[in-house]
């Protein structure tokens, strides 16, 4: 009797305490590239971030958002991560987009003890220093290269790949997986090339490698010289068995939307909107209401990022050790699948996150690979040939 | 007998007395710069003070070759980038520690600079102009393509700087702001100093000879070509060593963030914003593009206004503001350079003389 | 060889416009002595122009020239009156700041104006070819060419025929003796930034079919823009069009021997090699 009774007591006095969690208030910074070069892909983050600001509200969690700009430049991103943790004194920052913005803020989490969640700066190194309060999401670069190649030759028995880069960070580094996961699965690599963004005219290194007739043709690019290099493959003639894409450009809306180029094309994401992952559907649905776009992987990452520091700060208090614990211990599952940072293969703090192939059928982004996240519609492979 | 008043009037524009007063203002204003670190907890504005040294070091840098003597380089992210690249690839590469690596990229940017002054003087006006851009370019493409050399464009990350020691004893582990704001601060003041030096010297005398016009500077005698290199290697040595600072400070370089146009047309907006051929000019030119860029970065009218209590955060104006001064900051430094050009081309320090003057005639 | 010939092909069809954004720098040049570093942002103005007039009209981007180029014309004798007179006397390197402030201005509002996404404006023709001998060729390119073509003779004819074009000419040569002869030194150089700013519009709007539009696509043309001009003499209109079209092979045939990630430094060492050798350009009088 009296156990139970003080039982009672104690749910009684713990309730208030409820009450009060489920109307917590949590400060987050999200620097991001609001303008600048990086900003086509920065306002997918800000739309992302939004949605995910909405859900936390639902949730309970009202989140005093900072935005921060960083133009795209990292002594940019770092005055304002120092001016979020020393003078707004948030309790977790999200963001930025940029490698190079990212690789400066990690370090400076480090300093001042203030946890950041990177939703989708690829750059391998960001989570290889063995820092401790910088968390990634998304998966890395290499990634992008591996799960393509992986998928084509679980698909056919191509001998032959030409590797295609944008001369960036981004650009090089993909294109150096390929090439060393090429070696792995027995393709010679025929030809390599990497151009510098911006020129109109690609047609001449298309040529030459439409001389050497690859089975494979492996491309890094932003959207649009990707639609620049498949119209003018698609001039060319150039027609290997497969085209596949390094994520990036060729997983978006307006390069799918080029139905004459894009069709039959694959590219590695790190989300597709018919995953089998929970919420998946209704991001991308709410997404497109309220933006007019499609979603895209940037926004995916963002939102699922947001979620996760405005939950765990929540749960935290706005304490941002404490809230570092928990990211470290956490699990979530949403629409990025299962979420965990976890140490492995020299990566600190980082998701082991799966990557996916889309291919373009249509104009339709459908999951193709691997099989256990296909939704239904079957790869096209190898590739039909251009429509006249 | 000279009355007193006039012999105080002597003491203070005497050569002796121009020296005093403001070698007295200088010690007070260095020292209580030297204090700040100690006094100021806020690492936010230790950031941006160590961003306005790199600035004032670039700025003043470039104001030696274009405001003395003539020769307006629009290439100047060369320099920038070479010093900070041999530092980062020392310092990355083979651990050599960057207060050695800088002094290996003052070299290597002696010799750059010596080779492109070879190609770019014998050039003049705009094609001076012109050419030095192309130069810029060819070193930012070149570093993206030897990747052995450069890591291209993944760009260098230091993963860890080794501590500073000066026997046994460590002076500093480079964890905090303060190294840097010393480093900044003091390679600031020495390029002012040196700034000085230059333009009270025979050397000023004949760079601005060369500016006003370098055919009658030739026919007195005065060499332009070697003139014009001093210049150069004086200018590049100090862009130089403000690439590495920035290179180390930020702990991550690439192709496009120290090589690109952009770096070399922030340079000379500094000197010229500021007011060119002064000592003074590309020091408050730094002070102020540092600070508004940042304030306008970071929406700090917007803030401020909110703050103040004379707009409502949520209210339409107030998140109007919020929303799309964040965006326009670009453009309103874009406006506010065009004003600064078309009325006050003589730059912020020349405007200020001009009021000061006319006041003083009114 | 076919890649040879193909690399060629291509290279004079895009050479063509980056001709047309040569001549209206070297215009601007020749008559004002700015460089101007807004030029791509010009150009840029020209995409978007074309973009909204397509997407809201339906109006194809070859046609679209015709409102387009006057509209330009406009804008860049609003710059002239406004803003560039005013420092025409100024040190050149506020010259140059003016002009990359007023680039600023223009991309960000741009900006603000249409977002920062990648507009891809596509047509039916945007990635159709004719095939001749295994040689493609891009139809909007050849197009494009065409119009490049009538747009250069017809600059040409008003540049020697007509008395405007004559004191333009005048203008270039000698600022101070066309003043003494009484042609109206203001009004050419409010004509001259027009035109080139037209031209630089129209190279915009030709390329939009094949290419990609967002507010900073302008800065990589202004760069090819000036090797353009130091290439064929800075103010020689002649000399722009060939070096046009020699950066157009240079770049394309460069790529393709040396790689795509040299192509680059292929075309600025050809244009330091110039500056050394005839710093007075291909066609330039030579001046000191």
């Amino acid at each position: 009797m009296r156990a139970k009774s003080s039982l009672i007591i104690a749910l009684v006095l713990t309730l208030p305490s409820f009450v009060f969690a489920a109307n917590a208030k949590v400060k987050i910074g999200f620097v991001n590239s609001i303008t600048g070069p990086e900003a086509p892909i920065g306002e997918s983050l800000t739309n992302g971030v939004t949605l995910a600001i909405e859900d936390l509200k639902k949730q309970g969690i009202d989140v005093d958002l900072i935005k921060e700009d960083d133009t795209g430049k990292p002594e940019k991103s770092m005055a304002a991560f120092e001016k979020l943790a020393t003078s707004d004194h948030v309790g977790g920052v999200v963001g930025p987009y940029p490698s190079k913005c990212a690789a400066a803020l990690a370090k400076l989490a480090e300093k001042y003890h203030v946890p950041i969640i990177i939703p989708v700066a690829s750059k391998d190194d960001i989570t290889r220093q063995g820092l401790q309060w910088t968390f990634r999401l998304s998966a890395t670069t290499n990634d992008y290269a591996t799960i393509l190649l992986d998928m084509a030759t679980a698909f056919g028995k191509p001998k032959t790949i030409a590797i295609i880069n944008e001369n960036t960070d981004f650009g090089t580094s993909g294109a150096k997986s390929a090439k060393e996961y090429a070696a792995k699965k027995h393709l010679t690599v025929v030809a390599e090339e990497a151009y510098a963004p911006g020129s109109p005219d690609y047609r001449s290194t298309l040529a030459s490698i439409k001389g050497k007739n690859p089975d494979l043709v492996f491309m890094v690019s932003y959207v649009a010289d990707a639609i620049l290099l498949m119209r003018q493959s698609r001039e060319i003639g150039l027609t290997p068995k497969a085209f596949l894409g390094a994520g990036a450009g060729f997983a978006t809306e307006a390069f799918a939307k080029e139905q004459d180029i894009s069709n039959n094309v694959f590219s590695s994401t790190q989300w597709t909107q018919d995953v089998k992952w929970p919420g998946t559907k209704e991001f991308a649905a709410r997404y497109k209401a309220q933006f007019g776009k499609e979603a895209s992987y940037h926004a995916s990452t963002a939102y699922e990022s947001m979620v996760i520091m405005g939950q765990t700060l929540a749960k935290a208090k706005d304490n941002p050790a404490r809230a570092k614990d928990l990211l470290d211990k956490g699990s979530w599952n949403g629409i990025m699948g299962v979420v965990k940072f976890a140490d492995y293969a020299g990566y600190t703090n980082q998701n082991n996150h799966q990557m996916l192939v889309e291919q373009i059928q249509n104009g339709q982004r459908v999951t193709v690979y691997p099989p256990a996240y296909v939704s239904g519609k079957k790869a096209v492979y190898p590739f039909p040939g251009w429509t006249k | 007998m000279p009355s007193p008043s006039f012999i105080r009037r002597k003491w203070i524009t005497s050569a002796g007395g121009k020296r005093v007063i403001p070698l007295l203002l200088l010690a007070s204003g260095v020292a209580l710069l030297a204090l700040i670190p100690l006094s100021v907890q806020s690492t936010y504005a230790l950031h941006i003070m160590i961003l306005t040294f790199v600035s004032i070091i670039m700025g003043s840098a470039w104001n030696i070759l274009g405001g003395y003597t003539g020769q307006y380089s629009v290439g100047h992210a060369a320099y920038f980038g070479v010093g900070a690249y041999t530092t980062m690839i020392l310092l990355q590469f083979r651990h050599i520690a960057p207060w050695y690596g800088m002094w290996a990229g003052v070299g290597a940017t002696i010799v750059t600079a010596l080779i492109i002054g070879s190609i770019c003087f014998r050039l003049r006006g705009p094609y001076f102009v012109l050419a030095s851009i192309a130069v810029a370019e060819i070193f930012r493409v070149t570093a993206l393509n030897l990747k052995d050399l450069t890591n291209g464009a993944e760009g260098i990350l230091v993963t860890e700087l080794p501590p500073l020691k000066f026997g046994d004893t460590v002076i500093t582990d480079f964890t905090t702001k303060v190294p840097f704001f010393y480093t900044g601060l003091i390679t600031a003041l020495f390029v002012i100093f040196v700034t000085r030096g230059v333009q009270h010297s025979k050397l000023g005398y004949y760079f601005q000879a060369i500016r006003e016009d370098q055919d009658a500077a030739h026919s007195l005698g005065i060499n332009p070509a070697l003139y014009k290199n001093i210049a150069l290697v004086i200018s590049a040595v100090f862009t130089s060593v403000a690439g590495s600072l920035y290179a180390v400070y930020v702990g991550f370089i690439d192709p496009g963030t120290v090589f690109s146009l952009d770096v070399s047309v922030q340079i000379v907006t500094i000197a010229i914003i500021g007011g060119i051929g002064t000592i003074l000019g590309p020091v408050i030119g730094a002070i102020v593009l540092v600070t508004l860029s940042e304030a306008l970065r970071s929406n700090a009218l917007t803030n401020a206004l909110i703050h103040a209590g004379l707009v409502n955060a949520d209210s339409r104006v107030g998140v109007f503001l919020k929303e799309n001064l964040s965006h326009a900051h670009i453009l309103i430094y874009g406006i506010l350079v065009v004003i600064v050009i078309l009325f006050m081309p003589q730059g912020l320090l020349g405007f200020a003389r001009r009021i000061v003057t006319r006041k003083r005639k009114g | 060889m076919s890649i040879f010939v193909q690399s060629l092909i291509s290279g004079i069809l895009i050479g063509g416009v980056y001709a047309l954004i040569g001549i209206g720098l070297t215009i601007i040049f020749g008559v004002m002595r700015v460089i101007n570093f807004a030029h791509g942002d010009l150009l840029m103005l020209g995409m978007y122009a074309t973009y909204f007039l397509f997407t809201q009209f339906h109006i194809d981007p070859f046609v679209s020239i015709v409102i387009t180029m006057p509209l330009m014309f406009l804008y860049g004798a609003f710059l002239q009156r406004f803003f560039i007179n005013r420092v025409l006397d100024a040190l050149p390197q506020n010259q140059i700041l003016l002009t990359i402030g007023l680039g600023l201005i223009m991309s960000n509002t741009v900006m603000l104006a249409f977002t920062s996404d990648y507009k891809i404006l596509s047509t039916r023709y945007s990635s159709s070819s004719v095939s001749l001998h295994g040689i493609s060729i891009s139809l909007p390119l050849l197009v494009s060419f065409a119009i490049t073509t009538v747009i250069t003779i017809a600059l040409y004819w008003f540049l020697l025929k007509t008395d405007t074009g004559q004191a333009i000419r005048a203008t270039a040569q000698d600022r101070e003796a066309a003043r003494l002869m009484g042609i109206n030194v203001k009004r050419m150089s409010i004509i001259a930034f027009g035109l080139g700013s037209a031209l630089a519009a129209t190279a915009g709007a030709l390329i939009s079919p094949t290419y990609y539009i967002f507010p900073q696509v302008g800065s990589s043309f202004t760069l090819k823009a000036f090797v353009i001009t130091v290439l064929g003499g800075m103010g020689s209109v002649i000399g722009a069009t060939l070096g046009g079209i020699l950066i157009g092979v240079a770049e394309s045939i460069g790529g393709v021997y040396f790689g795509s990630g040299w192509k680059e430094v292929v075309v600025f060492v050809l244009f330091l090699l110039v500056l050394l050798f005839r710093p007075s350009g291909l066609l330039g009088k030579s001046r000191t």
